[in-house]
């Protein structure tokens, strides 16, 4: 109990509840959130499953609009996918695959990081002359790449089964680099501080000492990158999806609905590709939000008292 | 920054073309006339007796020129071929044009129809068209006979295809020591990236999927031609509305096809010149019988087409914009049956499928194009939705029309499309090439990916290609669409209509028709 009232009285929460942008940042991030993780409790009908698609219900518009039916709440796609559903299970996936994709970027970037920034020397230089390179390529380029090469040599069909994976490891992989340069910078500052000293001193090894001292002293800027990468790592996946390198029709994430209804957009069915793109927008905007206000807070130097 | 990334390069690529246009335009005498278009891909060959296919044969009518050809209402025109004469039941004689040149300088002859013929007899694609001819003989210089080996009724139909390629250009061999007369299929032959016709456009820059440049034949013979383009830039956009976007915003003068979703768009745009047509290309999934062992039960075939909601794919997909189809031959062709209905229920379907002892169904893969025919993935997204409910469960490829002929070839998936325009105009060509046991030989069966086997059709449809008696061969036909249909030989869908869409100006209406071949030779541009 003590504990709580400690949390709540704390100053990050005194913070939070003090500015309006981030409690509502927080309340749609939450709230998309929510719905993914409900997507099959929520959605009148399963998205992924094309024997509950009928081509006669095809291109329904949005409920309010003349035409609606009150079944598809935000009208259907070409093939008579419900666009609630799709979108939902669709926010899912790009959720998973953002999620999924920082862990691997975190995983990467921590153990890197700290190995170069503890060791040093040409540990260091390895890694980070590595970091540039990889940093002097786009994203998007390794990933489009990459994709690519897979489909071409396993097939579209192998990918299609595999895409989520795919996804998540391209993605994870092109962006470890900011996590490395990130937890690095701050290791350097801990180094030199007395409190390794005096670990040292007393005979640890320098895995446990990366691990049990360090670490936890550059967890504050690791929330802040994380945030960010999370919608960053979003974005990308939407992107590759409407470039056809990401999830397949039958499985669509919101670039893929994204992408699939770009081909009505002139002849009148706007809704199939510009509700999903308001989603995706509102959904990065409020994280990216929740991101500057976190970094923000735990930012020592922008701290205002 | 990253959603535009496609359409941007689409963007740059189109400003390039219109800028290459206007450099052109500019140091051009002042009647210099370029039509920039833009089709849904490029042909994937400059020999026009590589593949039998729509694009070969639009390429074919700009660089090359058949002996006769079809007019806009179907009747015969005379191309390089100025008059014929039937000599006996077997033999048809042709007189060919004088002064005809080819793009090589080298003048056109008896002796190159002989060397076309020829090598036609040997293209796998197009013996299957011409078994039922004997032999081409130059009688002299500007005459040339056809013989059949029986009395066949359609000679002239067949003299459309007929492209005379310049023998001397395609005789000897190329830098890598091949032939240069070999046709090899997807492959790296000297016909496949050179080209000698008759023809009104000659071939200047070619960079495969990305643009084909032609321009006008000096020497060409046909000068009472009212067509007055000078230059044509080619330029393939495979998404539909880009294509669209680009004839709306100036980037492209004419374009085919219109996707159905925008054709009220257009045709209510001041600016636009649409022309539609109703088609005879019919729509269908073939299974493969020698893939999948299910597929032998005449029953799952059955099953399958009552699954497909054709009428729905027709009115929701495409809009209107074609033809349910229970059959091959389109409304109109001698062997339409019209008692052959499409067949939609669904709950049959599932019986029928109990029946086969495949109620707990099965999986299959599936492969279609995605440029090839209009909305044709979006049809097959449809398709495996549909067969989703009796329980058939289908991994859906689609590819590039590049990538999918390959792929067609092999019969790489259980359930491929193929959609067929007949080329004779005559309804035995569809089953010729579709359904009849595939032979390698006569080339009978080549497009027959589903290797349904009938003896029984095969028998009828040799019986046809003699038959002089017009009425019963109409009727042999009805009754080979009737068998088709009861075995459920493939899946019919749809027949597609055909579109085209101009700047105003363009005058495309004179020039395009109903086997989808504009004469772009014959084009007028105004001022």
């Amino acid at each position: 109990m003590s504990r709580l009232s400690a949390v709540l009285g704390s100053d990050f929460v005194y913070r939070f509840r003090r500015d309006p942008i981030a409690i509502v940042a927080f309340a749609v991030t939450a709230a998309f959130m929510l719905a993914a993780l409900l997507a099959p409790v929520l959605s009148p009908m399963n998205p992924h499953d094309p024997a509950q698609l009928d081509i006669m219900n095809s291109e329904i518009p949005p409920v309010w609009q003349s035409g609606g039916d009150p079944a598809f709440l935000l009208g259907t796609d070409d093939q008579g996918r419900d666009m609630l559903s799709a979108i939902l299970y669709g926010l899912r996936i790009s959720i998973t695959i953002g999620i999924f994709a920082v862990m691997v970027q975190m995983a990467l970037g921590i153990v890197i990081g700290l190995m170069s920034g503890y060791l040093g020397g040409k540990v260091d230089a390895f890694f980070m002359r590595l970091a540039d390179i990889q940093l002097a390529m786009s994203t998007l380029m390794l990933a489009i790449v990459a994709l690519a090469v897979f489909k071409a040599a396993f097939g579209a069909e192998l990918f299609s089964d595999m895409a989520i994976i795919m996804l998540v490891l391209v993605i994870g992989i092109a962006e470890w680099p900011q996590y490395a340069r990130t937890i690095r910078a701050s290791v350097l500052a801990e180094r030199k501080k007395e409190y390794v000293d005096a670990a040292r001193v007393i005979g640890l090894s320098a895995p446990t000492i990366m691990r049990r001292h360090i670490l936890p002293n550059t967890l504050s800027p690791l929330l802040v990158i994380s945030t960010v990468q999370v919608a960053n790592a979003i974005i990308s996946e939407a992107a590759l999806s409407f470039l056809g390198l990401g999830m397949p029709v039958t499985m669509p994430s919101l670039g893929s609905l994204i992408s699939a209804g770009f081909a009505y957009i002139f002849s009148g069915s706007w809704w199939i590709t510009t509700i999903p793109s308001i989603v995706l927008i509102v959904l990065i905007l409020s994280i990216n939000l929740l991101g500057d206000w976190l970094r923000d807070v735990l930012n020592p130097r922008l701290y205002k008292g | 920054m990253t959603f535009t990334l496609k359409s941007a390069a689409t963007g740059a690529l189109m400003a390039c073309a219109v800028a290459v246009g206007a450099d052109v335009a500019g140091v051009a005498p002042a009647d210099a006339k370029t039509l920039r278009m833009a089709y849904d891909a490029d042909p994937v060959s400059l020999d026009p007796q590589e593949q039998l296919s729509g694009g070969t044969l639009e390429m074919a009518h700009m660089v090359f020129d058949p002996l006769v050809r079809f007019t806009q209402d179907m009747a015969f025109e005379p191309r390089l071929a100025e008059s014929w004469e039937r000599i006996d039941d077997t033999t048809m004689r042709f007189h060919l044009r004088e002064g005809v040149t080819f793009h090589s300088g080298n003048p056109f002859t008896a002796e190159d129809v002989v060397f076309t013929f020829n090598r036609m007899k040997k293209s796998p694609d197009f013996k299957g068209l011409f078994e039922p001819f004997e032999a081409a003989k130059a009688i002299d210089d500007y005459t040339v006979d056809l013989i059949t080996t029986e009395p066949y009724p359609l000679v002239l139909n067949m003299a459309t295809y007929i492209f005379p390629m310049d023998k001397e250009f395609y005789t000897g061999t190329d830098e890598n020591g091949k032939p240069k007369d070999i046709i090899i299929k997807h492959g790296d032959a000297f016909a496949t990236s050179h080209e000698s016709g008759t023809g009104p456009f000659v071939v200047t820059a070619r960079e495969q999927g990305v643009r084909v440049e032609f321009t006008r034949f000096a020497d060409y013979w046909d000068t009472e031609s009212p067509g007055n383009v000078t230059e044509i830039i080619f330029t393939p956009i495979k998404e539909d509305p880009t294509r669209v976007a680009s004839l709306l915003s100036g980037g492209v003068d004419y374009i085919k096809p219109v996707p159905p979703n925008d054709l009220e768009r257009l045709g209510n745009d001041p600016n636009v010149n649409l022309v539609t047509m109703g088609g005879t290309r019919i729509i269908t999934l073939q299974m493969n019988q020698k893939r999948v062992e299910a597929f032998k039960d005449p029953r799952v075939r059955q099953a399958i087409v009552y699954a497909i909601n054709n009428a729905g794919i027709v009115d929701k997909i495409m809009k209107g914009f074609g033809t349910v189809a229970g059959q091959q031959s389109a409304p109109g062709m001698v062997g339409y049956n019209p008692d052959l209905t499409p067949r939609y229920d669904l709950a049959k379907a599932k019986a029928l499928m109990k029946e086969a002892g495949y109620e707990d169904g099965f999986s299959v893969t599936m492969m279609t194009p995605n440029n090839r025919y209009v909305n044709d993935a979006k049809i097959a997204e449809a398709v495996a939705a549909m067969l989703a409910r009796i329980n058939i469960k289908v991994d859906l490829t689609t590819l590039p029309k590049a990538q999918y002929w390959p792929e067609f070839d092999v019969r790489a998936a259980d359930i491929m499309m193929i959609g067929w325009h007949a080329d004779t105009e005559d309804s035995a060509n569809y089953t010729e090439f579709l359904t009849m046991t595939p032979n390698a030989d006569t080339g009978f069966g080549q497009y027959n990916a589903g290797n349904y086997s009938n003896p029984k059709v095969d028998e009828m449809i040799l019986q046809s290609q003699t038959m002089v008696d017009l009425e019963a061969r109409a009727a042999l036909l009805q009754d080979v669409e009737r068998i088709l249909y009861d075995d459920a030989a493939f899946v019919p869908l749809h027949w597609q209509n055909l579109s085209w869409a101009a700047r105003k100006g363009v005058h495309i209406e004179d020039i395009v028709n109903v086997m989808d071949f504009p004469y772009l030779g014959d084009l007028v541009i105004d001022d």
